[in-house]
C-alpha cells in the first residue's frame, strides 16, 4: 500500500543462473520504467525548483515579505499544529484499541478510519459547509452567537483533521498486529501498569511507524488543497493557506512567486521522501538483526 | 486478547468511536442527511440528469479509467525493475515513487499545467505537432497518471517481493522460458495485487480535484470535473445541487472501497 | 505459597478448555502440567497467572481470594514460551524493568536495583551478557533472561508456559536440569506446562496429567509411571503393547515383554517377529501376534538380543513381565488420538 514502508529487497534473483532475464529485456524494462518515472514525476518537481529560482535568490526570498505570503505560511503552520498531534492521539488510541482487544465491530470501525482515504477532498470540505456553513445544519445557530467555522479558521482546521485522519492509525495498525501483544503482557505480570506498559514498551517498538505516520500526516495536512478550497472563503490575508495561496498567486500570473511558494512544499516534500528512506533503512536493518540471532 | 486483562480498552475504545463519529460519521451523515431534503426526483434531477453534471461523470470516469491503465502497466514495468534488477538510481527512483504521496495536489497541478503549456518545457514540443495537453482531457489524464502511479507500484512490490524464487526456479528446471514462465507462474500469482493497485489507482483518481484543478482548464461540459461541479454549485449557492453530486461521489467511494476490499481478501485466500 | 484451583471452568467460543477443573499446588513444590496439545495446561496456567479469566471457579492463592485479581496484584513471575523479552531493552533492563516499574514508595534506589540485576544475572550464568540485546542472544539465553526477569520481583509463585519447548534438543536437557537445581536452591511454588512426557517425569515433584479439558491423574513421576490409573495415562507415559490374558486385554510396556524360542507357560504367547530395529544400545523388534495378528513392539537391550537366529519371520514366544489391567476399554478409544 502506498505510504507504507517497503522493502527494498536485495534482488537475489541476479545471483541465481536460472532467473537471469536476457539482456536486452531487462535494458527494455529499466529504460521504460526510467523514462517514466523522470517524466511523470522527475520532470513536474524538476520544474518547480526551475522556475521558482528563475528570477534569482533575491526574488525568492522577496516572495515571503509580503504580509499575504506571511499570514498563509502563519495559517498553514497553525493547522497543522493543530490537527497533526490531535490525529496522532486519535492513532495511537485507535491502534491500542484495535490490536489489543478482541470486539465485534472491529472490522467495521477499521473501514470506517479508512474512509476518509477513499473519500474525495472536495466532499470533505462539502460535508463541514453543510454542518457549519450559513446555510448549513449548526448555521443559524452560529450566526446567533457570532461563531464563524466556514470561511474561517476552525472550518479549515477541521476540514484538514479529515482529511489526514486515517494516516497515524493506518501505519500503527498493521505493525502491532505483527507484533503482538506478548510483551504487554509480560509487562503486566511483572507489575506495571497501563500507562507504564504502553510507554516503556509498546511506544518504543512502534517509534519508527510513528515518526513515518507523522510526517505523512504533517505533509499532507500542509499540503491540502481540495477540501480547504471548499471551506476557506479565499479571503487574502486571512484565510488563504499556503497551497491556496499557491493558487491566487497563479492566476494572478505571479508565476514566479507562486512556484517560490510551492518550492517550499516541494522541499517539504523531498524531506519527507528521505526521512522514509531512512526510516526503511533503519527498519530494514533491524530487521535483518533480529533473524541472524 | 481479552478485554479485561490488558487495561485500557474502554477508554481507548470510547476516545476513538468518539473522535470518529464527530470527524467522520456526524459529517458524512450529514451529506446524506441533507440530500434527503430532495425528494427522490429532485435528487436525480441534480445529480444525474443534469447534462453538465453528467458530463464531468464521463469525463472523470474515462480519465481515471485510461490513467489507472498506464499505471497498471508502467507502474507494474517499475515495480519489476526495482524488485528484480540492480542499476544505478535505484534507490532515488524508489524513493520517488512517493513522491504524489508527499506533494501537495496544487503543486503538482501548477506544475503540469506549466510544463504543458505551450509556452512549457515539453508543451513547446508538443505544441508545433499539433498535439495539445493543457486545457484537455489528456491534460487532466496525465495529472491522473501522476498522482495514482505509487498506488500501483506499491502494491505490486510487495507481491512481487514475496514471490517464491523457488517457483521460478522450478519452472526453469522443468524446460519453461523466462517469458512462459512469466506467463504461467508470476503473472497469474501477483495479478490480484496489479488489479487492486489499478482500482486503487482508479478510485483515487475520479475523486481528485487539486491537480487537475489547473490543467483542465475548467471549460463546461468539456473539461470539468465533479468535485469542481460542487464547489460550483456551492459558490451559486444550490447547496442541494452541491450535495446530489456529493453524495453520488460518496456512493462512488464506498463501491470502490468495497471492490479494493474484495479483491484483497481474495488475493489473501490465494496466497493462503 | 500454595495455591489452589476450585472448580475451574473456560470455554472459548465452542471450545471448552477447561471442564471442572480443580488442583491444590502445595507450597514449594515444582508442579508439571502435562500433556497433549489442546489439553487445556496453558490455560490453566494462563488462569492461574491472571492473563486469561475463568467463566466458572476460583483461584485462591495461600487462601486469599485472587479470582478477580488483576495480573499486577498477583506477584506471579510469568515466564512465556517464546520468552516475550522486551526487544528494544538490553538484558540489564529486561532483568531491571519489574523493580524500575514499582510505586514510588515501594521502589528500590538504582544502587539496589543494580545490585539485584547482577544477582539474578550471576544465578543464571548471564552476567557478561548483560549489555547485550535479545536478539543477540541465543535461545537458551533468552530463556534464562526471561526467567531472571521473572524472579527479579521476588514472586510468590513462578509459572512457566512451556518453557523450553522452542530449543534444540541438547539445550532442552542442559536446562531442565539446571532449573531443577535452580528450584532446589530458590524454592519458590513453580508451575509449568510441558507436552513432553521425560521433562515432566524428571524435573517436577508432581505431575499433573491432563487430557481434553481434564485432569486425569495427578501423582509423583514415580507413581505416575508404576501405577497409571487408566489407559490414557499408561498410552501417553510410554509404548504400549495389547495382549489377551484371560479373557480381558492388559497393558505391557515394550521392555516388559520378554522374548524367548520355546513357550515356558501358558502366560507365554506365539509371535512372528516382523521387523528388527537396532537403536543405538537398545533393539526393537515388532511382532505380530500370532491368535488375533495385532502387533506388538518389544524392547530389550542389545545384549540380550540374539542376533543370528531371530530374524524377520521366526516364531518366538512372548512373556509379559509385568501388565496392568484396565477392563476392557481400548486404550486407542480412550486417549482420543490415532
Amino acid at each position: 500500500m502506498p505510504g507504507t514502508v517497503s522493502r527494498l529487497s536485495s534482488t537475489p534473483f541476479q545471483n541465481r543462473a536460472g532467473l537471469r532475464d536476457p539482456l536486452w529485456l531487462r535494458l527494455l524494462l529499466i529504460t521504460l520504467a526510467l523514462l517514466f518515472v523522470t517524466f511523470v514525476l522527475g520532470l513536474p518537481l524538476i520544474l518547480v525548483f526551475r522556475y521558482a529560482f528563475r528570477e534569482g535568490w533575491g526574488v525568492w526570498v522577496a516572495s515571503f515579505t509580503d504580509y499575504d505570503a506571511l499570514s498563509a505560511i502563519r495559517l498553514t503552520l497553525l493547522t497543522t499544529t493543530v490537527s497533526v498531534p490531535l490525529n496522532v492521539i486519535f492513532g495511537l488510541s485507535a491502534a491500542w484499541a484495535i490490536t489489543k482487544f478482541q470486539f465485534r465491530g472491529k472490522n467495521l470501525l477499521i473501514t470506517l478510519i479508512d474512509l476518509p482515504f477513499a473519500v474525495s477532498p472536495v466532499i470533505a470540505g462539502l460535508i463541514f459547509v453543510l454542518l457549519f456553513g450559513n446555510r448549513g445544519y449548526l448555521g443559524p445557530w452560529l450566526q446567533e452567537y457570532g461563531i464563524r467555522i466556514i470561511f474561517n479558521t476552525p472550518g479549515i482546521i477541521l476540514a484538514t483533521i479529515f482529511v489526514t485522519f486515517p494516516f497515524v492509525a493506518r501505519e500503527l495498525i498493521p505493525l502491532m498486529q505483527t507484533q503482538g501483544n506478548e510483551e504487554e503482557y509480560a509487562a503486566l505480570s511483572l507489575g506495571a501498569g497501563g500507562f507504564q506498559t504502553f510507554f516503556r514498551v509498546t511506544l518504543p517498538n512502534i517509534k519508527w511507524a510513528l515518526f513515518y505516520g507523522v510526517i505523512l500526516c504533517n505533509a499532507r495536512a500542509m499540503g491540502e488543497f481540495g477540501a480547504v478550497s471548499v471551506v476557506s472563503g479565499h479571503i487574502r490575508g486571512r484565510t488563504n493557506t499556503m497551497p491556496l495561496h499557491i493558487e491566487v498567486l497563479y492566476n494572478d500570473y505571479q508565476t514566479t512567486a507562486s512556484f517560490a511558494m510551492a518550492s517550499l512544499l516541494a522541499f517539504l516534500a523531498v524531506v519527507t521522501l528521505i526521512l522514509k528512506s531512512l526510516v526503511e533503512w533503519h527498519s530494514s536493518r533491524n530487521q535483518i538483526e533480529n533473524t541472524e540471532s | 486478547m481479552s478485554k479485561r486483562v490488558l487495561p485500557g480498552f474502554g477508554l481507548s475504545l470510547g476516545f476513538t468511536l468518539l473522535y470518529t463519529s464527530l470527524m467522520v460519521l456526524i459529517p458524512l451523515g450529514a451529506l446524506v442527511l441533507f440530500s434527503s431534503r430532495m425528494g427522490w426526483e429532485e435528487f436525480l434531477d441534480k445529480a444525474v440528469r443534469d447534462p453538465r453534471v453528467v458530463a464531468s461523470y464521463k469525463l472523470a470516469f474515462s480519465t481515471s479509467a485510461v490513467a489507472a491503465t498506464v499505471n497498471g502497466l508502467f507502474g507494474f514495468i517499475t515495480a519489476w525493475v526495482l524488485v528484480r534488477y540492480r542499476f544505478p538510481g535505484k534507490r532515488l527512483v524508489d524513493a520517488l515513487v512517493d513522491l504524489p504521496f508527499a506533494l501537495p495536489t496544487a503543486v503538482s497541478g501548477i506544475a503540469l499545467t506549466t510544463l504543458y503549456a505551450h509556452t512549457g518545457w515539453v508543451g513547446s514540443w508538443l505544441d508545433p505537432l499539433g498535439i495539445k495537453v493543457a486545457y484537455t482531457p489528456v491534460g487532466i489524464t496525465l495529472a491522473l497518471t501522476m498522482i495514482g502511479l505509487p498506488f500501483v507500484v506499491r502494491t505490486v512490490q510487495p507481491a512481487l517481493e514475496d514471490l517464491e524464487v523457488e517457483l521460478e526456479e522450478a519452472a526453469s528446471s522443468l524446460g519453461a522460458t523466462r517469458f512462459q514462465t512469466f506467463g504461467k507462474v508470476i503473472f497469474p500469482a501477483i495479478f490480484p495485487a496489479v488489479l487492486t493497485g489499478f482500482t486503487l489507482s482508479f478510485a483515487r483518481a475520479i475523486g481528485e480535484f487539486g491537480s487537475i484543478y489547473f490543467i483542465a482548464g475548467n471549460l463546461p461540459y468539456k473539461t470539468e470535473i465533479p468535485p469542481l461541479m460542487i464547489i460550483i454549485k456551492l459558490e451559486q449557492y444550490d447547496y442541494l445541487g452541491a450535495a446530489a453530486i456529493g453524495v453520488v461521489m460518496l456512493v462512488a467511494s464506498f463501491a470502490a472501497l468495497l471492490v479494493i476490499n474484495l479483491l484483497q481478501a481474495w488475493s489473501r485466500r490465494n496466497n493462503a | 505459597m500454595s495455591i489452589h484451583a476450585q472448580n475451574i471452568t473456560k470455554t472459548f467460543g465452542n471450545f471448552k478448555a477447561l471442564d471442572d477443573i480443580s488442583l491444590t499446588v502445595p507450597d514449594g513444590k515444582l508442579v508439571a502440567l502435562l500433556g497433549p496439545s489442546g489439553s487445556g495446561k496453558t490455560t490453566l496456567l494462563r488462569i492461574i497467572a491472571g492473563l486469561e479469566h475463568a467463566d466458572v471457579g476460583q483461584i485462591l492463592m495461600d487462601g486469599e481470594d485472587t479470582t478477580h485479581a488483576p495480573v499486577k496484584e498477583r506477584q506471579v513471575g510469568f515466564v512465556f514460551q517464546h520468552y516475550a523479552l522486551f526487544r528494544h531493552m538490553n538484558v540489564f533492563d529486561n532483568v531491571a524493568f519489574g523493580l524500575r516499574v514499582k510505586k514510588r514508595g515501594d521502589r528500590p534506589l538504582k544502587e539496589e536495583i543494580a545490585d539485584r540485576v547482577h544477582e539474578l544475572l550471576n544465578l543464571v550464568q548471564l552476567d557478561v551478557q548483560a549489555k547485550r540485546m535479545p536478539h543477540q542472544l541465543s535461545g537458551g539465553q533468552r530463556q534464562r533472561v526471561a526467567l531472571a526477569r521473572a524472579l527479579a520481583v521476588q514472586p510468590r509463585v513462578l509459572l512457566l508456559d512451556e518453557p523450553f519447548g522452542a530449543l534444540d534438543a541438547k539445550v532442552r536437557k542442559e536446562l531442565r536440569r539446571w532449573l531443577r537445581k535452580l528450584h532446589e536452591e530458590i524454592h519458590v511454588t513453580s508451575v509449568f506446562v510441558t507436552h513432553d512426557v521425560d521433562e515432566a517425569l524428571e524435573v517436577a515433584d508432581e505431575v499433573v496429567v491432563m487430557n481434553h479439558a481434564r485432569i486425569e491423574q495427578v501423582g509423583s513421576p514415580a507413581e505416575l509411571y508404576e501405577h497409571p490409573e487408566n489407559p490414557f495415562v499408561y498410552n501417553f507415559l510410554g509404548g504400549v503393547n495389547l495382549l489377551p490374558v484371560d479373557g480381558n486385554r492388559v497393558h505391557v510396556r515394550p521392555h516388559d515383554l520378554g522374548l524367548f524360542d520355546e513357550p515356558r507357560g501358558l502366560q507365554d504367547l506365539p509371535a512372528d517377529i516382523t521387523g528388527i530395529h537396532v537403536v543405538g544400545p537398545v533393539v526393537r523388534v515388532e511382532l505380530r501376534l500370532k491368535s488375533d495378528g495385532s502387533p506388538l513392539e518389544a524392547e530389550l537391550p542389545s545384549r540380550d538380543f540374539n542376533r543370528e537366529e531371530w530374524v524377520a519371520g521366526k516364531r518366538v514366544y512372548v512373556h509379559p513381565r509385568k501388565s496392568i489391567n484396565y477392563g476392557d476399554a481400548d486404550p486407542l478409544v480412550e486417549a482420543g488420538n490415532l
